[in-house]
């Protein structure tokens, strides 16, 4: 259990103030790019694309970018600290503090998952004025902190796994991005053949975009009950999986 | 034991095939400032890793202070203060920052933190630079963060892995002053070093490790006696008498006008040569008494010189 508590928020902060320092790097790129979804659906392809669920297209992938954002974000700073310490030689002198394996990791995971939030909240913010609905704000928030800590674990682990950023950029762009853009951004997964469909239900990202779908339109392709639960059970898992994983020491400590 | 600051027992660390650490076992007496001595590679760092956890040793025990630094990781690591060979980096923070984190990390809160820090910066120079990032900080200024990083939660403990590498003249000469005052404090103090003037300026007992092993360890002034090194060298006017004849007590080695002694015991045995010399109207131009360094008594131990 957490008993150095003024080294756990020590770290925790850090962790937070680390990306706020840069947030020119670290949230105003979410928000452009979700105003340039929303122009470039909502203004040039609106009429175009055909209504699914009876939601305009240019709503109907909103909460699929919301997610992906804080996907990409959770997952990046955690992953990106860990590796930037290792590899600048400052995790040694983290490691040697009398700080457990569970204080470092959840320190990195609240790091992340602030992050994630944070873009989240901001981009929500974006959606709505854009004119998308939320049917339960309560809902909305929580599935997105769950999403964002669960990926912040996975994040924290993927970066201690990692000797370089080449390595990390290899699962950003061969994992990360193509589950998000399969889990159903932008589109419903009853449009895919069956096999496809199939292979969706296991991708994590899909229950997570198909919670927050529910939780703000109203609509979406799992029931709401299941994906909540599997997304609790996600996040348990990686936290899981994330503490274990520094417990090992794999790759810090030799 | 008590009064241990830092004690080693059977340390042994395997890499795949190679043996970096083949049973140390060290200890080090609370305020004693000890040196582990040895050539690049020889398992120094290896060691001193072991002792902060950084490196989970394939077996042996390592207690700070008495406690365990596995199953009382908390309270050893926490009087434990250590620079590494290795300067790090930060990219995002000043360095007045990247101590209150640090001091933090150790439990210590930045109410109580702050007047150490302040301290901490005059002495070791940094005060003037502490808002700025550690981009702006030349490599000698990074080091002394470096120890500064150390000492911020009051260590009683100080290991430091070769910490004037790299640096110039002026500062390795502050450091050591500075270091002297940290003995002097009462703290503990491992350092590990090539340089064999390190050690014996500083050290009270010098421990040699060499491909993994610690090969001798005791005081500089005893280890430079098992070295038949110390002597006398004297220069006479002319050659004279039998000079043979006349020191063959000593054993001397006579070339021309030089007369080379080799004696564990200089002090003694000098003025009764010079005595000697003086009865039988030699005239001494020159007295030298060559010092054995570690240097000569790594050499004897292992036949190779320390930074080969």
């Amino acid at each position: 259990m957490i008993s150095n508590w003024v080294g756990f928020y020590t770290l925790s902060s850090r962790e937070v103030m680390r990306f706020f320092s840069v947030w020119k790097q670290t949230i105003i790129p979410g928000v452009v790019t979700t105003l340039l979804y929303i122009f470039v659906f909502g203004v040039a392809l609106e009429n175009r694309i055909s209504e699914i669920d009876g939601v305009s297209y240019k709503i109907y992938i909103l909460p699929g970018l919301l997610m992906m954002n804080v996907i990409t974000n959770a997952t990046a700073n955690a992953a990106s600290s860990m590796l930037q310490m290792k590899l600048l030689q400052t995790l040694p002198e983290l490691l040697i503090t009398p700080l457990s394996s569970l204080e470092l990791s959840l320190s990195f995971i609240i790091g992340g998952a602030v992050r994630g939030f944070v873009n989240g909240a901001l981009i929500l913010l974006i959606c709505w004025l854009a004119g998308m609905p939320i049917n339960n704000l309560f809902f909305t928030l929580l599935s997105i902190f769950l999403v964002s800590w669960s990926f912040a674990s996975l994040g924290l682990l993927i970066g201690q796994l990692s000797d370089s950023w080449d390595q990390l950029a290899l699962i950003q762009n061969f994992v990360i991005t193509p589950f998000s853009f399969l889990g159903g951004i932008f589109y419903s997964i009853k449009m895919l053949p069956v096999w496809a469909m199939n292979i969706s239900l296991v991708n994590p990202i899909f229950y997570a975009i198909s919670t927050l779908r529910y939780a703000t339109l109203g609509v979406a392709d799992a029931s709401f009950k299941s994906s909540f639960i599997f997304l609790v059970v996600f996040a348990t898992l990686s936290t899981v999986a994330a503490v274990k994983t520094m417990q090992t020491g794999k790759k810090i400590r030799f | 034991m008590e009064n241990l600051g830092i004690e080693i027992v059977n340390l042994h660390k395997k890499y795949d095939d190679v043996h970096a650490v083949q049973g140390i076992d060290l200890s080090i007496k609370k305020g004693e400032f000890y040196g582990l001595l040895g050539p690049n590679g020889a398992g120094k760092s290896t060691t001193i890793n072991s002792i902060t956890s950084l490196v989970k040793p394939t077996s042996g025990n390592i207690k700070i202070l008495g406690k365990d630094i596995v199953s009382d990781f908390r309270y050893a690591r926490s009087q434990v203060g250590i620079a590494a060979q290795e300067l790090s980096n930060d990219w995002f923070f000043p360095l007045e920052d990247l101590l209150y984190y640090q001091a933090g990390f150790y439990g210590v809160t930045r109410k109580d933190a702050q007047q150490r820090i302040e301290y901490i910066l005059e002495k070791l120079g940094l005060y003037e630079h502490r808002k700025k990032k550690m981009r702006m900080l030349s490599g000698g200024m990074k080091r002394r963060l470096q120890i500064a990083k150390a000492l911020v939660h009051d260590p009683q403990i100080l290991i430091l892995d070769e910490p004037t590498a790299g640096v110039d003249v002026e500062l390795r000469h502050d450091l050591w002053k500075y270091l002297k005052e940290l003995h002097a404090e009462g703290k503990t103090i491992l350092l590990t070093t090539h340089y064999i003037d390190e050690a014996e300026l500083l050290c009270e007992r010098v421990g040699i490790i060499d491909q993994g092993k610690l090969i001798v360890e005791d005081t500089v002034k005893n280890l430079k006696s098992m070295v038949n090194k110390s002597g006398i060298v004297i220069h006479t006017k002319d050659r004279g008498l039998n000079l043979d004849q006349l020191l063959d007590d000593f054993k001397p080695s006579i070339t021309h006008n030089r007369i080379e002694i080799l004696t564990k015991t200089p002090n003694i045995d000098l003025p009764k040569i010079i005595l000697k010399l003086s009865e039988n109207n030699v005239i001494i131009e020159d007295i030298q008494l060559p010092q054995a360094s570690l240097e000569d008594v790594f050499l004897e131990l292992t036949g190779r010189k320390i930074n080969d």
